[in-house]
């Protein structure tokens, strides 16, 4: 069973890493083998404003839909894990998003957004406000893309906070009804330190995961149609991942993109790290 | 938790690595060996290769598998499938192995199978994506056989593979070439009288004006018109082939000079026909970028008649006719000064370097069967989908009958044609140069602006690859 294994980890994992590590330290234009250049890539990269640009949209994306999602998942789980009628029913139509193709909801969010043809518009219009651009406004463009990814990201992390509930032990909450607290009280004082585990976990996944958010936006900016226009407009949606994506597919500079994701690595490295460190403060365990 | 959380992490940064890592790594070494014997199975070496450059006809004997690329629809996928079975049955030494897919899929994988060394021995490319490869040294020169086997005054589009080195890397697999589309219905509704030859983009601007509508039907040209509500664009304006470039260059102007390693970005003829286009932007008497992103596609507003005009290749003809419009073409307009430019682009086959020997003769007999013979020009040409390459062919009654009727403005653009200032940083250039100028095309800077900024951008691209 090991050696399977060790195959495996040297090819797919050890390997490919040093191979990437490798490339980042090089000119590759994978048509020709790589050629050694040092620091190069690393240096052109914190001189590029491109770069920069790209970092601070991922990190706008992430501060806005990090909290966001991980917030009103909560609350959904919350009013889900009561007695309700059809309950499954309700908790399915949540998830359902989640597992829908960002394809298929490019296409729903185009009937909504799209600005000639879409409904937000003909709703601000019928209240006699000015249209919008909507994923063509620089400055609408990530928190619409933030919005339209909490909707459908929001089913699968109520899944994990459901699972959580379950061991919120019922005394806990018996006793404190019968302390008078209300439910806001139960909420905040009770709700959210025990599962406060699960919360971790989900900051941290989301964290992650949105640090690598690709498909989304490269679908919704346009780049299935034109792999130029994905991050539009104007860069304003270029996150981290397309950028890389670019540099390196399509413009064919493997080496840089590679420096691209070893940079990336080391700011989600760091970023866990503090995570770890901070939540001694506020995590609690049984 | 807190163990299951560093694991996480691990996991995380895992997939993020192998994103880009596992895709570049199977590449491996050894990339650098001179192909001195050929791909695999190429024969014998060095002694048939000789034999056979001297005498092309003796390949016949021995057996060869091609593996030949090429990127298509369904539709295509079947005529070539089809023009490749009656290549195999005049040449049965000659097995082909096709390896085929949709556009994106093809070259991407491409790439990845040329830093493998399992690249096919010939491959369709995209026309502006011939200098890609064959200046990172991928593609056979193919200057020597084009001499010796073809006529180039029989053909369209020799030309526009030939480097600033007069190499040639490709032979057109089907030529693009762009005109004026016009739809007809809508000139007669507004009582504009049809484009001609003679048009200046000045005389297409103003017909435009009386061709633009709102959705509550007034024209542009109407004092009740609300520019924020057209249903009826004069013409839809698309990028750098169906946009910006044709425009560009018959105002005299362009992008890049003869070596095609310098920007020519900021010159007053450019400026002239910046402004020619952000005045009709403004005035959405033609679409900008973010207009065109309402519609299914870039190409959709002709076809699905919300626009009077565009600037359209060939192969648009199919949607035009698919949509059943009642159209027509012309040659495009010209600039302020009587130039003409009509964009091309010239869809290539191309040789890898390493198909050495008999691989390299055989995928040379393929080139040459598309090229010269009648029937894979006329078969191919039915699809509707490029203009032939062999003149005879394309100048043919049935090449030249069926809509649009004025088929032969696309043979007659042939006099002032032109690439795009393709080189190996096309896709690179093009996008810096479309930051810039969308910009401009938006109304958020000036024409100024986008043109220094954009010199500066494409020529810090072209600075990077050829390292002056």
């Amino acid at each position: 069973m090991v050696t399977p294994y060790l195959v495996h980890f040297l090819v797919f994992v050890l390997g490919s890493l040093l191979a990437s590590l490798y490339f980042s330290f090089s000119e590759y234009d994978i048509l020709n083998p790589p050629q050694w250049t040092g620091m190069d890539n690393y240096t052109k990269l914190l001189h590029e404003p491109v770069f920069w640009k790209a970092l601070g949209n991922t990190v706008y994306f992430t501060i806005l839909f990090v909290p966001l999602q991980t917030f009103f998942a909560l609350v959904l789980a919350v009013a889900l894990n009561q007695k309700l009628r059809a309950l499954k029913l309700f908790r399915l139509a949540h998830f359902l998003p989640v597992i829908s193709s960002w394809t298929v909801i490019m296409y729903v969010s185009d009937a909504v957004f799209n600005p000639r043809f879409g409904f937000a518009n003909s709703l601000l219009q019928s209240m006699g406000l000015d249209p919008q651009k909507w994923l063509q406004d620089e400055h609408l463009v990530i928190p619409l893309l933030v919005l339209i990814a909490v909707w459908k990201g929001i089913g699968y992390i109520m899944v994990i906070y459901l699972a959580g509930l379950q061991n919120v032990p019922s005394e806990v909450y018996e006793a404190a009804e019968i302390d008078g607290a209300g439910t806001l009280q139960k909420f905040r004082r009770i709700t959210v330190p025990l599962i406060s585990g699960t919360t971790f976990l989900v900051l941290i996944m989301s964290t992650i995961s949105t640090f690598q958010a690709f498909e989304q936006i490269y679908v919704m900016t346009g780049g299935a149609m034109d792999a130029s226009s994905a991050g539009g407009p104007n860069k304003a949606s270029l996150v981290l991942m397309i950028y890389l994506y670019q540099e390196g597919f399509s413009f064919l500079r493997m080496g840089y993109a590679s420096a691209i994701a070893w940079v990336l690595f080391v700011i989600l490295f760091l970023l866990t790290v503090v995570q770890m460190t901070l939540q001694k403060k506020w995590v609690h365990y049984e | 938790m807190g163990r299951q959380g560093m694991k996480r992490k691990g996991i995380g940064a895992i997939v993020i690595l192998t994103f880009v890592l596992l895709i570049s790594a199977c590449s491996g070494g050894g990339n650098g060996t001179p192909s001195t014997n050929g791909g695999g199975n190429g024969g014998t070496g060095g002694q048939t290769e000789g034999q056979q450059q001297n005498q092309p006809q003796e390949t016949a004997d021995k057996p060869v598998e091609l593996r030949l690329g090429y990127y298509s629809s369904a539709q295509t996928d079947a005529k070539m499938q089809e023009l490749i079975a009656k290549f195999q049955e005049k040449h049965p030494n000659i097995t082909i192995k096709t390896e085929s897919s949709p556009y994106n899929q093809f070259f991407q994988k491409l790439d990845t199978q040329i830093a493998a060394e399992s690249a096919p021995d010939l491959w369709l490319s995209d026309g502006v994506l011939v200098p890609k490869y064959a200046e990172r040294g991928v593609l056979k020169d193919l200057t020597e056989w084009i001499e010796r086997d073809l006529q180039k005054d029989d053909y369209y589009g020799l030309d526009f593979n030939k480097d600033a080195n007069g190499k040639y890397w490709g032979v057109p697999q089907g030529i693009q070439i762009a005109v004026l589309y016009y739809n007809k219905d809508m000139f007669e509704e507004a009582k504009v009288a049809y484009p001609t030859e003679d048009w200046t983009w000045d005389d297409l601007k103003a017909a435009a004006e009386k061709l633009t509508k709102d959705s509550n039907g007034a024209y542009a040209t109407d004092a009740a018109f609300d520019k924020n509500k057209v249903a009826q664009y004069g013409l839809t304006f698309f990028s750098i082939t169906e946009g910006w470039m044709t425009v560009l260059k018959s105002y005299g102007g362009g992008v890049l000079d003869e070596s095609l390693t310098k920007s020519i970005i900021h010159t007053p003829e450019n400026k002239k026909a910046m402004e020619w286009i952000v005045d009709g932007m403004q005035s959405e008497l033609l679409t900008t970028p973010s207009d065109l992103k309402s519609f299914q596609s870039n190409m959709a507003p002709f076809p699905s008649k919300a626009a009077a005009m565009r600037i359209g290749i060939y192969a648009r003809t199919i949607d035009a006719n698919a949509a059943g419009l009642n159209y027509d073409v012309t040659l495009l307009p010209k600039g302020p000064d009587g130039k003409r430019f009509s964009p091309v682009i010239a869809n290539s086959w191309v040789i890898n370097k390493k198909a050495e020997g008999a691989k390299g003769d055989a995928a040379w007999e393929w080139v040459k069967y598309w090229a010269t013979e009648d029937e894979a020009q006329n078969e191919w040409a039915a699809l509707g989908e490029a203009v032939p390459v062999k003149k005879s062919v394309a100048n043919s009654e049935q090449f030249l009958s069926g809509k649009p009727e004025n088929k032969k403005a696309f043979l007659d653009s042939f006099e002032f044609a032109g690439t795009l200032d393709v080189n190996a940083v096309w896709s690179e250039w093009v996008g810096k140069f479309g930051d810039n100028i969308n910009r401009a095309f938006e109304g958020e800077i000036s024409v100024d602006e986008a043109l220094t900024q954009a010199d500066k951008d494409v020529q810090q691209v072209l600075d990077e690859f050829y390292k002056k």
